[in-house]
């Protein structure tokens, strides 16, 4: 009985880590700063819930801590991948605006789907040329 | 099987609390501006899939159920690496 009450507990303690990663994921402003709550959920959210399930049923608790320590290791490697993805897609944006001696938000230039270098490239010129005349800056000059 | 009624209706309830939350993590697959975004929403899908599976194995009652996450948990890593690799370098492997 107080095995379960102990296991109860844990879900519990899951679940709000779930909760609040997932609220993260939803309100956060950037993609980093999405990923520090995401990250969450794999390590603490998930952990929890799996203790809470080994104490529940101790017939598969050495499989489920298994599982535990497997995410434990490699859930905190992925998020690694994701960040170094984020830092090298705005390095290489950050270089392509430099090129054009331009002060740009990096970060709010939508270029989803796009992955190589030169497609990125070719991407960003489109949408210069779409939104140039509606900004109507000093450096808007039609030829 | 867990007999006192207490903790049948608490893991039911965590189960309904987890499959709810899938739904705002998918909110953010669709939306999300950029690629990384969505990837990262997917691999917090996949967490949640893990958990509901485990709670899932606790409902029923079964082990299997307990493999299936593993193996989840195994391709879920291998799939986020390699998309993020394709991401940030222009090729997977």
């Amino acid at each position: 009985m107080l095995l379960e009450l102990l296991g109860v507990v844990a879900l519990l303690f899951g679940l709000f880590f779930c909760g609040v990663g997932v609220l993260g994921v939803i309100r956060m402003p950037d993609a980093l700063t999405r990923l520090h709550a995401s990250g969450k959920v794999a390590t603490l959210g998930l952990f929890g819930l799996l203790v809470g399930a080994a104490l529940l049923m101790p017939a598969a608790s050495l499989r489920i801590l298994a599982l535990g320590l497997f995410v434990l290791l490699t859930s905190p490697v992925a998020t690694h991948a994701i960040a170094a993805s984020v830092y090298r897609r705005q390095e290489i944006l950050e270089e392509l605006f430099e090129m054009r001696d331009e002060q740009v938000d990096v970060t709010a230039v939508d270029v989803s789907g796009i992955l190589s270098r030169s497609l990125i490239q070719d991407i960003i010129e489109a949408q210069q040329r779409t939104h140039r005349p509606t900004e109507g800056g000093p450096t808007s000059n039609d030829n | 099987m867990i007999e006192s009624e207490f903790a049948q209706v608490a893991i039911k309830l965590v189960l309904l609390a987890l499959v709810s939350l899938l739904i705002p993590a998918s909110y953010r697959v669709i939306v999300g501006t950029t690629l990384p975004d969505r990837l990262q929403a997917v691999d917090l899908i996949t967490t949640l899939l893990i958990g509901i599976i485990v709670m899932l194995a606790l409902v029923e009652g079964t082990q299997g159920f307990v493999d299936m996450a593993i193996a989840l948990a195994a391709f879920a890593f291998v799939g986020t690496i390699s998309i993020a690799r394709y991401i940030s370098e222009g090729r997977a492997f």
